[in-house]
């Protein structure tokens, strides 16, 4: 095989390897263009499958009227059933085969750094990729291809730091963290926003994702008595974790973050273990979440909710993942858009890197998702929000996570 | 067996080759790398038969003989800047010698607790790769794209004489069924030794086995690490052809899925085993196309291998073997 490999390169060198490039790049004809992505639609992570059907649910809104230049968005997700191997081929399905113009809100952080090399080799994009590991933003220069979307959770941990600074500055804290590169990456933003105060960082567990139970990681957080319980887990884990803080009398100053603390599952928790354990709890939000009273008359909710009855009827309003795959479906119109009457790959991926858009109907009031050719982080502010009367209150400004 | 069955299978065998030579100038640039995945996971149902098909013995952890091979392959070419080709025998011999480490312990279980003890190495595989990631890289896992070791590249293309084009797609399916055509002559070399009767009696009747003179311990052992060597060699081609490596590819899920393509293809058959293999490439994409409602897919995949199960109990192998057989057997059913 060796030998083959050999006598090919020399063949295609010597050719010159015809690359027959077509006018326009795949995926795009007068009257569409297609996208794909990758979406766990079953295994562990099939409640995630909201976020590709969100997505499709707003392209189709758009479709309908008229789509963007005259062109219909097609939107092709496939379950890589939260597997980077499954990711991988998928990937390769989607652009050798299917024939994509971009790879776009693909979920997860190992997913996407799965396929990131061979994307950006054959220069397809990959857009907003569902994840907020830091790597997607920063490593533009080596990956101009790949953008993120998410706030970095970088960011995010060090938003929690220095709230907790602020107003308990010397308060023992505790930490429940992911085992995996999202808790990581949390966890390292969390400590580099503790600064000089990082020992009153006390005590750290961390649990697999695979694992069902983080009991006994929660007992030995509670033992290093603190005050303070920092979260950074996914929704079934901010569950297990209060439940099992509650179980042990543990009442400590909750923050949760952005991935586990939706309304529908504080209110789990709340119903499940005990409405105190929650109260005044902490976390950072920059999607608008359909359970809150105040976007009750929101345009953009109304919004929102009109596309849910037309286009997803049997979808769960209440599903926060929904509201976020419209925000960034929202985001990758207004690019498209951007992007020249006849886009192109590298037209696409010149606009994602020149954004500057005030009005998404889909984020909290006052959030800018902006862009520029350095600054690959669309999304890069939220506002705290304080749990009280059973639902989320904003607590202060709109603030920049970095 | 006759001179005749010889020439027979020769033959046979041939134009197995002769399809597998021939396959890619029929079929798109993608499906190339679909049976590329089809010849990997080929391999390694040719090597859990000779412990399944042959021996008997159940095991639910071969996924993790895969993860061993695919991060010797990882590790090699991005730690010590190996050749890729080179890494596949090594990935292959590391996890004959982990089967073998694995199987000597594991022989005082037997049937279900066998398979439960396998089932344990399968569950804990993501998590103990996870927990050494200086060496692993963690739940990331290891990138090999940039690595000067790979010898396959996506911009790789040949144009033939004659206007076929071959791509990187093209050289992973070659790559893939050459050294998979290679471990299957020698599945067959096993399954027409000495050795191989040996295995056989031991799965049809332990003590009558050991009472004729085969010895448990050894030909257990070793069948456990030959098997593991074809799920080595096949998780490093996994390793070759994704460009990386995540422990979060190495789920129990996929121990599972190689018994089920065992299962499909026929148990102790060995060509209809690429049916099996195809199985598990094709199927969960065709339940996709089917439905995308939550759990349709899943559902789909188990009815139709529920079904199968039982119009064809003996799988895919055990269907040939019954149009094999001639005519009047069929219709005087002997049981």
């Amino acid at each position: 095989m060796r030998v083959f490999g050999v006598i090919a390169l020399a063949l295609a060198l010597s050719t010159g390897a015809a690359s027959a490039r077509p006018s326009a790049d795949p995926g795009l004809s007068s009257g569409e263009i297609v996208i794909g992505g990758t979406v766990p639609l079953s295994g562990i992570a099939a409640s995630y499958a909201s976020v590709g059907r969100g997505a499709e649910a707003y392209f189709k809104y758009v479709n309908a009227r008229g789509g963007v230049n005259g062109r219909k968005i097609t939107y092709k997700y496939v379950d890589d059933q939260y597997n980077p191997a499954q990711t991988v081929q998928a990937v390769r399905q989607l652009v050798q085969q299917d024939r994509v113009f971009a790879i776009f809100n693909s979920l997860g952080t190992e997913h996407n750094l799965s396929v990131r090399s061979f994307l950006n080799a054959t220069k397809v994009p990959q857009l907003f990729v569902g994840s907020g590991a830091t790597t997607f933003g920063r490593d533009h220069k080596r990956y101009p291809y790949t953008i993120g979307f998410l706030p970095s959770y970088v960011g995010e941990g060090k938003v929690y730091a220095r709230h907790i600074l602020r107003t308990k500055p010397n308060a023992k804290i505790a930490v429940l963290v992911q085992n995996d590169d999202y808790g990581k990456d949390l966890l390292a933003g969390f400590k580099a926003g503790l600064g000089a105060k990082r020992r009153n960082l006390v005590a750290e567990q961390s649990y697999d994702p695979l694992s069902t139970d983080v009991s006994s990681q929660i007992a030995r957080l509670r033992s290093s008595r603190a005050t303070v319980l920092l979260l950074i887990t996914t929704p079934p884990f901010a569950i297990r974790g209060l439940v099992a803080a509650n179980r042990l009398g543990w009442r400590p100053q909750v923050y949760v973050n952005q991935v586990g603390g939706a309304t529908n599952i504080m209110r789990i928790i709340s119903a499940t273990a005990n409405p105190r354990i929650i109260q005044g709890a902490i976390t950072l939000i920059s999607v608008k979440d359909p359970s809150m009273p105040r976007f009750r008359n929101d345009a953009g909710m109304r919004l929102y909710r009109t596309i849910m009855r037309q286009q997803l009827p049997r979808g769960d309003v209440n599903d926060g993942f929904h509201v976020y795959s419209m925000a960034v479906a929202y985001t990758f119109v207004e690019a498209l858009k951007k992007a020249g009457r006849n886009p192109t790959r590298a037209s696409l991926v010149r606009a994602v890197a020149n954004l500057n858009l005030r009005n998404n109907p889909f984020l909290i009031p006052g959030v800018v998702v902006k862009t520029s050719p350095t600054d690959h982080f669309p999304l890069d502010q939220g506002q705290l929000q304080r749990w009280s009367k059973n639902q989320w209150n904003p607590l202060g400004k709109v603030i920049t996570a970095k | 067996m006759s001179a005749v069955r010889y020439a027979l299978r020769a033959v046979g065998f041939a134009l197995f080759v002769a399809v597998v030579v021939y396959l890619p100038f029929r079929i798109s640039d993608f499906r190339a790398s679909e049976f590329a995945l089809i010849g990997v996971y080929f391999i390694a149902i040719l090597g859990l038969n000779v412990l399944t098909g042959y021996t008997g013995v159940i095991s639910l952890g071969h996924g993790a003989f895969m993860a061993l091979g695919a991060y010797t392959t990882a590790i090699l070419v991005a730690d010590h800047g190996m050749r890729d080709l080179w890494t596949i025998p090594l990935a292959g011999l590391l996890a004959a010698a982990a089967g073998a480490a694995f199987g000597l312990p594991a022989l005082r279980l037997s049937g279900p607790y066998l398979a439960l003890a396998t089932f344990g190495v399968a569950v804990a595989t993501p998590i103990v790769i996870k927990k050494f990631d200086g060496l692993t890289g963690g739940s990331g896992g290891i990138n090999l794209f940039e690595e000067e070791g790979i010898t396959g590249l996506p911009e790789f293309i040949v144009t033939l004489p004659g206007g076929k084009v071959l791509s990187f797609n093209d050289w992973l399916y070659y790559l893939t069924w050459t050294i998979a055509l290679v471990l299957f002559a020698v599945a067959w070399a096993i399954h027409h030794s000495r050795f191989g009767r040996s295995l056989r009696a031991i799965r049809d009747n332990e003590i009558a086995a050991a009472a004729s003179g085969v010895w448990l311990a050894s030909h257990k052992t070793l069948a456990f690490s030959i098997s593991a060597f074809y799920a080595g060699v096949a998780g490093s081609l996994l390793a070759i052809s994704a460009f990386s490596v995540q422990p979060g590819a190495f789920p129990i899920d996929r121990s599972i899925a190689l018994l089920v393509g065992l299962a499909v293809g026929g148990l102790g058959s060995l060509a209809p085993l690429a049916a099996g293999a195809a199985f598990l490439v094709f199927l969960p994409q065709w339940a996709q196309d089917i439905s995308k409602a939550p759990g349709v897919p899943a559902v789909i995949y188990g009815a139709v291998l529920i079904v199968l199960m039982i119009v064809l109990p003996m799988g895919v192998g055990g269907l040939l073997r019954w149009l094999g057989r001639p005519l009047t057997s069929r219709l005087y059913p002997r049981s």
